[in-house]
């Protein structure tokens, strides 16, 4: 049978065209209406009064507008001062990019207290400011091994040690903390050394009951250097000291002891956090040498010390606040 | 001036005349080109600019062809250029314009080596005619083939540097014959420093069925060679593969009718590329096809096509431009009190005093929406759909070369939107001998081309689009006595509206908008006279001036005048 050409040239070109995509629903490039389009609010905030973050409630911001644009939302705990955040440039604002768990972007955390949110658009020139609030009623449950909080005051295994005319305590005041109505203080004038005083927390004899893999596991501590303060004028020492021999005592001169300085930051609460496996390294990077079996092991850890120095030559009183150890599993503490 | 002029004539007349024989020829041209311009603006707007320049420069291009053998050629051209100024040597620079190995070996593989002009279809590899010339007159047309001439704009190829090759296959089978034709060529040379070497390569397969039909095969490739700089370097592939064909459906000694098209896609891969924004891959595809009438014996023909091309695809070996509309132009550059760039005109292009392009690009280039916003990159230009139609060949004797082209596309995907635009493009020219008319003995004619381009978008005031712009080209040439002409020409851009020009990012995605407001006016009249030597060799003077009104948001009001010499010579 002999085919017309043309009969094979028609049949590649229709084959063409029905294998043509229309895509009616979408176009190239950034939107117009986004760069260039009026800005309203088509549904705005609606928050119920109180939320219980205890049982598992999460608070969700549904605001529909009539454009992507940069949008903020800022939590502000009333009587903490915690304050959580969230920004995106998303048209429809709900539970997939603002679901709040009741924690805040850093220390202090919020309390069972007043939140106000404060809803605004940068991008949008005489846009309104959405102001809302929620009160908490139950605050967010931890997911971690929590060392102590200092809410319950000291135990038995601890050891103390402060300088001549250091007073160190643990303090209930809830405006001041980070987490919790308590922490720990030391406050004194050494002008004789850096030291200026320490805890040691020991564990009970079953241990910290940590998991043993250090490589997901993260040390957090809330930390506040109110004075001698400066870059390279106050920081926190720990130690973390493993039972390698299994004998319910640290040796020293046989078993690990890790160490990791936390430096000043600023004034403010800050979050000292390190994953368990980086102890390994010194400051600078390098391999640390200790003197048991080298093995990074935080099943075995019974002794952790918290360390206040402070710069002796500044001639003022040295004054630092800590709250909340614990560890945990994956990332670091989020407040 | 003149004695070298006269010198060089002479030099050249004399190695024609003895140098062409069965082992070698000598030909080449003889240039010499001066400008004397002013700047024409506000001295509340610029009193920075010095106002007058003079420029220009003389040259030479010997060629010289040698036939070691029957089958071989090898071609040099040699440029010798002085710029107006330099004195016994000053200024003067010598190059190598064209080294070509030409031959056919075993009397079948025809093949050229070193630089040579490649040309494909004009979705694979072609090289778009640039803006502002619609049936142009000699006034102006004389100084575009100078620049034409430079950059080897030919034909519509692209002047590259490799190696091609061409073969035929006579086959046993129904197929009369079958062409073959490769070629491979450097587009970029590696930094070792993480930038590879560039290769553009491809070639096609003719299948020629009878003088009724063919359908042809077609790749092009432009790729970057791995292991040429470090392990980690950037590596681009882009691969276009289409088919093309025409079909006779029937044809007498009146009528012919006549089916053809081409389909195809491209494939673009970017690897390692440090912009973390660089896509893994695009992909598209295009098809155009046509149907053609053509009334032999009224001289008519007429032709109505449909063509779709992917917002996605790309060709770099048919959509780079030659003009480089993103840089200033090579005098006055930067103008006003406020030193900013001095925005490409039509004048400049002329004049060669833009930035052209000599390699393919593979992004795609900056291009101004009101001397050309349906198709800124030729028919391959990504995103566009529609019909377009031509009438051509309406040629009455006194009338030559008229015809009449309409375009009516839209984007295939609206941008920035779901809406989209809307193209209409209307061209028509036509070059009238008025002599005939008339009844003079002397050649007078007439060019006339015009042009009105009107783009469109529906929607809300953020969207909507409304641009309307419109070109004539018109001149005339008046022979006075024998050789000796009368030429003059006027071009006219006038363009109002509005337009969101896309903004794209090295991967040729669209990443922003340039909300344009227009209302734009330029003007060019040139006039002059002009003395023919025959076969395109001419010295004109010529006077031009040029103005531009620009209301747009970063508009400048100002112009140029020059005189013109222009001494051209081939031979």
């Amino acid at each position: 049978m002999k085919i017309n050409p043309i009969y094979i040239l028609c049949f590649v070109f229709f084959s063409f065209i029905s294998c043509r995509k229309e895509d009616s629903n979408s176009f190239d490039g950034p939107s117009l209406n986004d760069l260039n389009g009026p800005f309203n609010i088509i549904s705005s905030l609606n928050l119920d009064e109180e939320v219980d973050f205890e049982s598992g409630e999460e608070i969700n911001f549904d605001v529909e507008l009539s454009k992507n644009t940069l949008w903020e939302i800022e939590i502000t705990g009333q009587t903490s001062g915690a304050i959580r955040t969230f920004s995106g440039t998303e048209r429809i604002i709900n539970s997939t990019n603002t679901a709040w768990l009741g924690g805040s972007n850093t220390f202090p955390s919020f309390q069972q207290e007043k939140a106000i949110v404060k809803m605004s658009f940068p991008n949008e020139e005489n846009s309104p400011i959405i102001i809302d609030s929620v009160n908490i009623i139950g605050l967010k449950q931890d997911k971690g091994y929590v060392i102590t909080d200092f809410e319950n005051g000291t135990d038995e295994n601890w050891s103390f040690f402060n300088q001549s005319g250091v007073n160190a305590s643990i303090n209930c005041n809830s405006d001041l903390s980070a987490k919790g109505s308590c922490f720990y203080k030391w406050e004194g004038t050494v002008s004789w050394d850096w030291a200026i005083g320490s805890f040691q927390i020991n564990a009970n004899e079953d241990g910290f009951g940590l998991p043993a893999n250090a490589g997901n596991l993260f040390f957090n501590m809330a930390t506040k250097f109110i004075s001698n303060t400066g870059p390279d004028n106050c920081f926190i020492l720990l130690w973390f000291d493993e039972d390698d021999n299994g004998d319910g005592s640290f040796n020293l001169e046989t078993e690990d002891r890790y160490i990791y300085e936390y430096w000043y930051e600023n004034d403010k609460w800050n979050l000292a956090s390190i994953k368990y496996d980086d102890l390994k390294y010194d400051g600078d990077g390098q391999p640390v040498e200790t003197n048991g079996n080298g093995l990074l092991e935080p099943s075995k850890l019974i002794g952790i010390n918290v360390f206040f120095l402070a710069n002796k030559d500044s001639g003022i009183k040295s004054e630092a606040l800590v709250d909340h150890i614990i560890f945990t599993e994956n990332e670091a503490y989020k407040p | 001036m003149k004695l070298k002029l006269t010198f060089i004539v002479f030099i050249v007349f004399v190695l024609q005349s003895k140098a062409q024989n069965d082992k070698y020829q000598i030909n080449g041209s003889a240039r010499s080109y001066l400008f004397a311009n002013q700047l024409n603006i506000e001295n509340s707007l610029d009193s920075i600019t010095p106002k007058k320049s003079n420029y220009g420069h003389n040259l030479l291009d010997l060629g010289i062809s040698v036939f070691p053998t029957k089958e071989s050629e090898v071609i040099g051209i040699f440029r010798l250029r002085n710029e107006l100024g330099g004195f016994w040597g000053g200024g003067v620079v010598f190059d190598v314009r064209q080294l070509t190995f030409n031959g056919v070996a075993a009397k079948v593989v025809k093949y050229s080596i070193g630089d040579i002009d490649l040309q494909m279809t004009k979705y694979t590899l072609f090289n778009n005619d640039e803006e502002g010339a619609l049936n142009e007159a000699d006034v102006f047309s004389l100084r575009r083939d100078v620049m034409h001439y430079d950059y080897f704009y030919k034909n519509n190829s692209w002047r590259m540097q490799g190696a091609k090759i061409e073969f035929n296959l006579l086959p046993s089978t129904n197929l009369e014959k079958i062409k073959f034709k490769g070629f491979i060529t450097r587009q970029r040379s590696t930094d070792e420093q993480g930038r590879p070497e560039r290769l553009f390569g491809g070639g096609n397969v003719k299948f020629i069925k009878s003088k009724n039909l063919f359908i042809n095969l077609n790749t092009a490739n432009l790729f970057d060679l791995k292991k040429t700089s470090l392990i980690d370097s950037s590596y681009l592939f882009n691969n276009v593969t289409s088919s093309d064909f025409n079909y006779v459906i029937k044809s007498d000694s009146s009528f012919k009718f006549n089916l053809s098209g081409e389909g195809g896609f491209s494939i673009n891969k970017y690897e390692n590329f440090d912009d973390l924004g660089s896509p893994i891959s695009m992909n598209d595809w295009f098809y155009d096809i046509s149907t053609t009438l053509n009334f032999t014996k009224k001289k008519l023909e007429f032709t109505i096509g449909f063509k779709d091309i992917g917002k996605d695809f790309s060709s770099p070996g048919a959509q780079t431009k030659r003009i480089n509309f993103s840089k200033s132009s090579n005098i006055y550059q930067q103008f006003t009190n406020d030193y900013i760039g001095r925005t490409l005109t039509l004048s400049d292009i002329i004049n060669g005093n833009s930035n052209n392009s000599v390699k393919i690009s593979p992004e795609l280039m900056a291009y101004n929406v009101v001397y050309n916003n349906t198709n800124p990159y030729g028919d391959a230009t990504p995103n566009r759909r529609g019909i377009y139609f031509s009438f051509k060949d309406l040629d009455t004797g006194k009338v030559k070369g008229s015809h009449l082209d309409f375009r009516l596309l839209q984007e295939s995907t609206g941008s920035g939107t779901l809406r989209k635009k809307v193209f209409i493009l209307s061209q028509l020219g036509t070059r009238i001998s008025l002599n005939e008319f008339f009844q003079l003995k002397k050649e007078f004619v007439f060019n006339l081309g015009y042009q009105n381009e009107i783009t469109l978008r529906s929607g809300e005031d953020f969207e909507k689009i409304y641009l309307n712009s419109n070109f004539i080209d018109v001149g005339l040439s008046y022979e006075l006595v024998n050789h000796f002409s009368l030429v003059a020409g006027h071009k006219l851009w006038k363009a109002n509206g509005n337009e969101f020009q896309e903004v794209r990012d090295p991967y040729n995605s669209i990443n922003d908008f340039e909300n344009l407001s227009i209302d734009f006016t330029e003007n060019i009249t040139a006039f002059g006279v002009k003395y023919d030597f025959g076969n395109q060799n001419a010295l004109t003077i010529q006077y031009q001036n040029f103005k531009i009104k620009d209301g747009g948001s970063n508009g400048v009001d100002y112009g140029i005048s020059d005189l013109i010499i222009l001494f051209n010579l081939k031979f």
